[in-house]
């Protein structure tokens, strides 16, 4: 038997969580030192996440709307688990691959019994996982951040059941998994063991969320406040580099993946590292967010549209932290995610940025938490403050608890019936029909499929390829037409090389600045058409289509 | 395809090798706990244990004179002080009788041994001692007056059998390679010793370590053919469940220095290495209760050869990767073990900077960067002695490899047994 001096002789640890200092108030639970096996946490963790999956996962085919990036990487995904490398059409470096790489390993078994579920609409799915798991991350920070219980499932709720999160969380975008790594990252930095390695994979998380959504590395810095926050002062600078190493040696592997494959330099006829980034960096700005005439401003309203509690509340939130940082816990304890949304909203106000319409996923989390601190701030304020043991008058007690439950009622008296609209919404109505009957159409009316060339969006793609269509020559992505040279060259006679345009709202949007795709919209007519207005997908066969052949 | 598979073969296996050596490095500072279980408890004033201190002296009159004073100037009120010197070496023992005469707290014992090595010394002034505990220096340590208070209530507090104190090569400053080595102290004593303790399985330092006489005797004291006869006493012990205690304190080290020069380091290590094959044939591991304790004890004793492949395969791996086709994963999998090897790098440059904070001591830009250049040579120079010490034990060659005394003043350079 041998063994260490045992800590406790003599040398006190000295236990310095600067991080979460505590008062001494009586209203708080403090953190078990472990949650899996704190009760109360487990139960309330559990409901919470049975009621978000309902929420999430009812009707979550139907609704919103298939969107062109999802087919995207869903599609991507497909050409990883059928081997044709990291895209059907040729990888450009557009986004590090990790992300659709996830996806393709997330939907393999489903996949694999079931190659024709493998569309976007039965493959959100298994974007109930990601959620169930960010959802827990959620709360688990919370509880780590020292928020008390309820205010942790406060923010697991917010975070869960606002219905811009229902609706953005159900789509297949890259930024619901990198959201799950950095929630990671998040926990990992705010370990109560304060152990090394985990502060180490706390770093290697933050690399696996970049390297899923290139935009999550503005969103690092936080992770290291909340684990400067969270280390002990002895072991602290071990902790912190171990962290960035982590992260710089893993976020590393993505240029020299592009170096392995030659690839990282501009060069001719090769697509490039550098060419993909100076795209993204230089793609066309938005305009400023709050200019009433900018694409930002229509963004930002889209998403006010579904629900203004949690983006206007967090922001509202993470304010009130920073101007009660000197007087409140709270406000010290939720530095980290209130640092991740006053960075996230300082580079959505840039002037000429570009602003994506899931943008505002990356802060999902970060509001949540924020809103959650300052409701529980306030509420601490409200019951607490002040008050020292004993001493208080009995109708001071209950004024206080009047002021707190009209304050709570207030606030559920105007969430409560805009979320149930936006979720009862998100749960019913049928968004997808024409899409459904328009990839039904082209699988059932169309006589020889393998010979037919198509151009659809990328939503639909897959939809095809299952009905036998030529994945990438056959079924062709309709901006490919004009922008993928690979693609250009087996079209010599330009349009007149198609049979057919699944005119989707998107296609029809894009058209206009791809000379292709739009002279095979002019030379086309519909043949079949599904649903009415600006919605509506259109079949049009175009129109020589039928004498060439 | 061949080719493919043998790479990824040896890339993992390199990986989870650097990997496991990382986590083990990295030990006391995994949590704060645990870095505050790393130290010396607070004494409580009691004394009760009484200590016979060994310190055998060999062609070092220079130094051994003032290491006495050093140890007399304990504040502990048991102990005495055995020099143990050569027939041959009158130089020294004049020194010892000195020293003894001016104070009845030091005794000379006179080694008659034709050949004489520091473990038979040992054994010889073994059967003389009259304390509890016997504890063992060298010549040339600087140890620190409370350090016996210490241990007196390190033994005490937790029922230890032995206890090794920590050692630490101070002079960084010297030489490319003596920053490297005082680092590897660092590492090893701060922090990998302890999870040996608390792993149950310790190969034992050369000074500042602490036995209970009557285990020391029973074991039959320290083994006189073995070249890492430190290392081997640990193995003994622990390998039949004697408790063993570590204790860091930066003010409580016993402060050495590194080897005078390359060639020496060069030896000193070979020695050490071939110790360590030495104890890993004895077998006396084989004894340890549980798999991973072998598998610790294992893979630990044969570290020296180990270091000596990888530092070769790794760099030979990446050009692989780099420079023939190989599939993109294939080639990915051979950034592994480099990748971990950065990491260690990292750690060390943060170890460096953790060194210059617990001692006080200036550490300049020049010395990290001497830190990260050096650190291929150094491995170099691990590797060179990893193979001379493979040669020599299959050459049957066992002697100690004491370097010529080309004169006094130089002879406590000349020393190899400065312990691991």
């Amino acid at each position: 038997m041998t063994s260490t001096l045992p800590a406790a002789t003599g040398v006190t640890v000295p236990a310095q969580r600067t991080a979460v200092p505590r008062t001494g108030s009586t209203g708080r639970t403090r953190p078990p030192a472990r949650l899996r096996s704190s009760r109360p946490d487990l139960i309330l963790c559990g409901v919470l996440l049975a009621a978000i999956l309902v929420v999430q996962g009812w009707n979550i085919a139907d609704y919103p709307t298939l969107s062109d990036d999802e087919g995207t990487y869903l599609a991507q995904a497909w050409a990883v688990q059928e081997g044709r490398g990291l895209a059907h059409y040729t990888y450009w470096y557009d986004h590090p691959p990790l992300g659709w790489i996830q996806i393709a390993v997330l939907t393999w078994i489903p996949a694999h019994f079931a190659p024709e579920s493998m569309t976007v609409g039965s493959m959100r799915a298994v974007m109930l996982l990601v959620s169930a798991v960010s959802a827990v991350l959620v709360y688990v920070l919370g509880r780590r951040l020292s928020l008390p219980r309820w205010a942790a499932g406060l923010g697991m709720v917010l975070f869960g059941l606002s219905p811009l999160s229902v609706v953005l969380q159900r789509e297949i975008f890259l930024d619901n998994l990198a959201v799950m790594w950095t929630l990671l990252a998040f926990c990992l930095a705010a370990s109560p063991s304060r152990h090394l390695w985990h502060h180490f994979g706390a770093g290697i998380a933050g690399a696996m969320a970049v390297l899923t959504k290139e935009t999550m590395l503005i969103v690092l810095p936080a992770v290291m406040l909340t684990m400067w926050r969270h280390s002990h002062r002895d072991t602290r600078k071990f902790a912190l580099t171990g962290a960035v190493t982590a992260c710089a040696l893993i976020g590393i592997s993505y240029p020299l993946l592009a170096l392995l494959k030659g690839e990282l330099f501009p060069g001719d006829g090769h697509v490039s590292l550098w060419d993909g980034i100076a795209y993204q960096m230089t793609r066309p700005g938005s305009g400023f967010i709050l200019d009433p005439d900018s694409g930002s401003y229509g963004v930002l309203q889209s998403w006010l549209y579904y629900d203004r509690v949690l983006p206007l509340g967090g922001l509202a939130g993470a304010l009130l932290l920073l101007l009660t940082w000197r007087w409140s816990v709270t406000a010290r304890a939720l530095a980290g995610p209130a640092l991740a949304v006053a960075v996230l909203a300082l580079v959505a106000l840039r002037p000429s940025g570009y602003l994506p319409a899931m943008y505002v996923l990356q802060a999902l989390p970060f509001l949540a938490l924020v809103l959650a601190g300052g409701t529980a701030s306030v509420a601490h304020a409200v019951l607490r403050r002040g008050r020292h043991s004993g001493e208080e008058k009995r109708y001071a007690t209950w004024a206080r608890y009047a002021v707190a439950t009209a304050l709570a009622a207030a606030s559920a008296a105007y969430v409560v019936p805009r979320w149930y609209d936006g979720d009862r919404t998100a749960m019913t109505a049928d968004a997808n029909a024409p899409y459904q009957a328009a990839a039904r159409w082209m699988g059932t009316q169309v006589e020889d499929p393998a010979d037919t060339r198509v151009l659809v969006d990328d939503a639909l793609w897959l939809d095809l390829v299952h009905h036998g269509y030529e994945p990438g020559t056959g079924v062709i992505w309709f901006y490919k037409a004009d922008l993928d040279p690979a693609v250009t060259k087996t079209m010599p006679r330009g349009w007149r090389d198609l049979d057919y345009v699944v005119a989707s709202p998107t296609v029809r949007r894009d058209a206009v600045d791809l000379p292709n795709v739009k002279a095979a919209m002019e030379h086309s007519t519909p043949v079949a058409v599904f649903g009415t207005g600006e919605d509506r997908v259109e079949i049009r066969r175009v129109q020589s289509a039928g004498g060439a052949r | 395809m061949l080719t493919s598979v043998f790479i990824a073969v040896v890339s993992l296996v390199l990986f989870w090798m650097a990997a496991f050596t990382l986590w083990w490095q990295m030990h006391a500072w995994r949590t704060p706990e645990v870095l505050a279980s790393t130290r010396f408890s607070r004494p409580d004033g009691d004394g009760h244990v009484s200590f016979s201190l060994l310190l055998p002296a060999r062609h070092e009159q220079a130094v051994l004179d003032h290491t006495i004073q050093r140890l007399l100037e304990s504040t502990h009120t048991a102990f005495e002080i055995i020099v143990i010197v050569g027939h041959d070496d009158p130089e020294t023992t004049e020194v010892a009788r000195r020293a003894a005469g001016r104070d009845p707290r030091v005794r000379v014992v006179v080694d008659t041994h034709g050949k004489k090595n520091k473990p038979k010394a040992m054994n010889t002034a073994l059967p003389h001692c009259r304390g509890d505990v016997v504890g063992v220096f060298d010549a040339e340590d600087q140890v620190h007056p409370e350090l016996l208070a210490h241990v007196d209530h390190a033994f005490r507090s937790t029922g230890a059998d032995v206890v090794q104190g920590g050692v630490q090569l101070i002079n960084f400053h010297s030489s490319w390679y003596s920053l490297r080595n005082c680092l590897e102290y660092f590492f090893w004593f701060r922090s990998r010793l302890h999870l040996h303790a608390q792993k149950g399985f310790i190969p034992l330092g050369g000074n500042t370590v602490f036995v209970r006489t009557p285990v020391l005797r029973e074991a039959g004291g320290w083994d006189p053919d073995c070249l890492a006869e430190d290392c081997d006493l640990g193995v003994r012990l622990s390998s039949v469940g004697k408790k063993v205690v570590v204790a860091y304190d930066s003010d409580m080290v016993t402060r050495e220095e590194t080897p005078g020069s390359l060639m020496s380091l060069l030896k000193q290590r070979t020695r050490w290495n071939q110790g360590f094959l030495q104890v890993y044939r004895k077998r006396d591991w084989k004894q340890l209760p549980g798999f991973g304790q072998r598998m610790l004890a294992r893979y630990t004793l044969m570290t020296p050869y180990l270091q000596a492949v990888s530092g070769v395969v790794i760099p030979l791996n990446v050009a692989i990767a780099l420079f023939l086709d190989v599939p993109v994963g294939i080639a990915f999998l051979t950034f592994l073990p480099a990748v971990t090897a950065l990491v260690t790098f990292v750690f060390e440059v943060v170890g460096l900077h953790d060194f210059g904070k617990q001692y006080g001591l200036r550490v300049r830009f020049a010395h990290y960067l001497k830190l990260i250049v050096g650190g291929p040579f150094y491995q170099l120079l691990l590797a060179g002695a990893a193979v001379r010490a493979v040669w020599r034990e299959q050459r049957g060659r066992t002697d100690w490899e004491l370097t010529s005394h080309v004169g006094a003043h130089l002879a406590h350079t000349t020393r190899e047994d400065v312990p691991a």
